[in-house]
């Protein structure tokens, strides 16, 4: 008996790029580019006339339009992309309940319960496919295999292809043949592992281990040595196409936060201060949209040089009133050295619960230190109400706190922006 | 410096002191440093955080006087570790000699280690009966605040003048604990001092862990600054808490509308038992409901991940029936902390402050705010 192919990977191609080229049809043809776009903005996502001239995901966008400078670059809309994923997964739970998203634009599936429905793995393949293109007029491009290291290596495989020419179709579909999963695994360069990154992939070929293959064929004792101990085990089932980790149903979120890298380095206390207030501020908002609520807020900032550090306050109850989280992150962040100047500052909020759960609120005596009554709080979590019922009937930036409007109006952190670098 | 001690006499030294350091960042690397200062037959051990000094004494066989600095954790776990018995310390420049039968550790002396040093006052110490101050501390120190970020001054407990005596109140703002000892004076008439609770935790362990025939004295001096506990061979130095104890007694209802009296053995084990579903029992927000009706209580706690649980107390209830929610964690440190048998329960409204107290405890008030369900 053959091991049942069920484990399919799912993946849309240059998705960014190409909803905005859907939304708008005169980019067709072009190189796009979405990510950040400014000075230390990174590649989001090109589409495949940008990649033909060796633009990539991840590069900085410096590089990529010195190597493409006619490319269309736009900063992305991460609204629209949220909107259109989950469409895609519409269409994901026609035929099957176990979907592990990985990111907007792709995910593992589980689809063995599907088979009487639906037939083989390949028919489903198909019909996502023919339901993608369909109903979101994109293009996707699906791995199947019987492991999710796999499917997800096939799903690359089935990938058009760049070229100056124009993008040549790839397969769409590719099945890694179990009896044939080491012939297609070990040709591989080990970087296509899970848990191989650029530091691990270099001390492996300090010892002339470049492929995958080379990896199976070291001594699982030596690797260890190599590698630590679990990484080591861990590559070396890799490395011989054991995985068994199973498809994961929606993975509770850990936390919830907004991070942005500044044009120039910040040296001026009340500048960040303002960006607290808009990032905790906008965290608060994106807490209460998934009935969260969290008892550790987290402020992050990271240096000129890159050094980085995080201070932390945790509560006794989860909060997600925008009020509070401002007050605290803008707290923490007044107990950090400012005076290298900061790079990136975030702010996130994590332990998190749901709302729901969390079924009753503790009242007090007083509210401690200062601050403010039970009545006061009543009239906070009232304000929370109406800023979100705003911004959900006219936008994000409808409306917000007044300290946050500038020479070019009102600054409202929103989901997405400026994640892949700031904008100037 | 060398000495034989018995086991068991210097553990439980070592561990007094030790107390100290526990929560001081650093103590579970054994950078934190317990201070042996042995002269003639006594041996001193002190342990310090920046606020706090615990210093407690034995008597041991003596041979050389001196002072050395160790590992706290370390030294602890090591004598915890032996057998019953003599254990020989012999401490050289670099390290210190711990043996015991033929187990035996070289331990390096915790150069850098700080010992706070907290000035002790001058002003004549005043006696306080332990064993029924070590109760009421039991009472009370619960209702402090724990986590200091918040409100630095909720983490002690007011020692406050009273006209007929003494009388110690902690709150978290959430809760509220009174406790009266009558003609007991302790502070000076109009004063008060700010205790951190911390420090009134191990005054309580220390004096309410001897046997009931053996009441032993605590002497009490205070400065403007510091506090200092004299029990028998141990001595607890704080340093004062600073800032405003909020205005508490204006938050006490003049009267209350529904009172539910109940066995308080009844009502504890029923809210231990229900209290189970509560996974985090430091989650505020997972209440206990009480419905309070002719029969008495009927207590119910649900959660969405564990499930639900539900029993009935009995009781006498005066009013409509009426539905209040609760910590469950605050509501039953109330109720262990009362001493007589039937507890009442007073309540306005489920959104205002409940009260808990002993029936004929006068002295003993546990006020707490409910927790608001929909």
């Amino acid at each position: 008996m053959t091991a049942p192919l069920d484990i399919l990977h799912v993946d849309m191609d240059a998705f960014f790029a190409a909803v905005e080229i859907l939304d708008d049809p005169s980019l067709q043809g072009l190189p796009v580019i979405v990510g950040g776009t400014g000075s230390r903005g990174v590649v989001a996502s090109c589409s495949y006339e940008a990649r033909a001239v060796g633009v990539r995901s991840a590069m900085p966008m410096v590089e990529a339009r010195r190597r493409c400078p006619r490319a269309v670059v736009l900063s992305g809309r991460h609204g629209r992309y949220g909107e259109v994923s989950r469409r895609l997964h519409e269409i994901f739970e026609v035929f099957t309940p176990i979907i592990e998203p990985i990111s907007l634009d792709e995910a593992f599936l589980d689809v063995s319960g599907g088979h009487r429905l639906f037939g083989s793995s390949m028919e489903i393949a198909e019909a996502i496919r023919a339901r993608v293109a369909e109903d979101l007029k994109l293009s996707c491009s699906v791995g199947i295999a019987r492991c999710k290291l796999l499917a997800k290596l096939a799903s690359r495989a089935a990938k058009p292809i760049a070229s100056v020419s124009g993008p040549l179709a790839g397969p769409g579909i590719f099945v890694v043949d179990p009896e044939r999963e080491l012939e297609f695994l070990h040709p591989r360069p080990v970087s296509d592992l899970w848990g191989v990154g650029p530091r691990t992939a270099e001390r492996l070929a300090r010892y002339g281990i470049a492929t995958i293959g080379d990896l199976a064929n070291v001594d699982a004792e030596h690797l260890v040595r190599f590698v630590g101990r679990s990484a080591g085990a861990q590559l070396h089932d890799l490395a011989w196409a054991r995985d068994d980790r199973p498809v994961e149903m929606g993975r509770p979120v850990k936390s919830v936060g907004h991070e942005e890298t500044f044009a120039v380095d910040v040296h001026d206390r009340e500048q960040l201060r303002l960006e607290v207030t808009r990032m905790a501020e906008a965290v608060g908002s994106r807490l209460r949209a998934s009935d969260l609520g969290g008892r550790t807020v987290t402020v992050k900032l990271r240096y000129g040089d890159f050094t980085t550090i995080t201070r932390s306050h945790s509560l006794h109850r989860p909060v997600a009133s925008s009020a509070e989280l401002v007050k605290i992150a803008a707290a923490l962040l007044s107990g950090a050295d400012v005076h290298p100047g900061v790079r990136l500052l975030g702010v996130s909020v994590s332990s998190l619960e749901t709302r729901a759960a969390a079924s009753g609120e503790q009242l007090s005596l007083w509210e401690p230190a200062g601050g403010e009554t039970d009545l006061a709080s009543a009239a906070r979590a009232d304000l929370d109400a109406v800023v979100d019922a705003i911004r959900e009937r006219y936008g994000v930036a409808a409306v917000g706190p007044a300290a946050l409007v500038g020479a070019s109006g009102l600054r409202v952190k929103q989901l997405g922006d400026s994640q892949w670098g700031p904008s100037r | 410096m060398k000495f034989r001690a018995d086991r068991d006499t210097l553990l439980e030294t070592l561990v007094t002191a030790s107390r100290a350091t526990s929560t001081r960042s650093g103590a579970s690397f054994g950078i934190v440093g317990l201070k042996l200062h042995l002269r003639g037959q006594q041996l001193e051990v002190c342990g310090s955080d920046p606020d706090l000094v615990i210093e407690a004494r034995c008597e041991v066989a003596g041979d050389a006087d001196g002072t050395v600095l160790v590992p706290s954790r370390l030294v602890v776990d090591i004598v915890r570790s032996f057998e019953s018995g003599a254990v020989t310390v012999v401490a050289g420049d670099e390290e210190v000699r711990f043996q015991s039968g033929r187990a035996e550790f070289l331990v390096r002396v915790a150069v850098g280690a700080e010992i706070t040093r907290l000035g002790v006052p001058e002003q004549e110490g005043i006696e306080i009966p332990g064993a029924v101050f070590a109760d009421g501390l039991r009472q009370v120190v619960r209702a402090a605040l724990v986590d200091d970020s918040r409100a630095p001054q909720l983490t002690g407990v007011l020692m406050i003048a009273t006209e007929g005596g003494l009388r110690l109140v902690a709150t978290d703002s959430y809760r509220l604990a009174f406790r009266d000892f009558a003609g007991m004076t302790v502070v000076e008439p109009g004063g008060q001092v700010l205790v951190p609770a911390k420090a009134l935790a191990e005054v309580q362990r220390l004096a309410g862990s001897g046997k009931a025939d053996d009441d032993r004295t605590i002497v009490f001096r205070h400065s403007d600054l510091d506090a200092v506990f004299d029990l028998v061979d141990v001595r607890i130095t704080t340093r004062l808490l600073r800032g405003q104890f909020p205005e508490v007694e204006r938050l006490i209802p003049t009267s209350y509308a529904y009172h539910l009296h109940v066995a308080r053995d009844d009502l504890e084990a029923a809210l231990r038992r229900v209290r189970l579903v509560v996974r985090d029992t430091k989650d505020a927000t997972t209440p206990v409901r009480l419905a309070l009706h002719e029969g008495g209580v009927d207590l119910t706690v649900l959660t969405p991940e564990s499930g639900r649980a539900e029993e009935s107390v009995e009781g006498v209830f005066e009013g409509d029936d009426l539905t209040v929610a609760f910590n469950p964690s605050y509501l039953l440190d109330g109720v262990e902390a009362v001493r007589a048998d039937t507890l009442i329960l007073e309540v306005n409204d489920p959104g205002k402050p409940a009260l808990v107290r002993g029936e004929g405890e006068d002295e003993y008030r546990y006020l707490l705010m409910p927790v608001k369900v929909s």
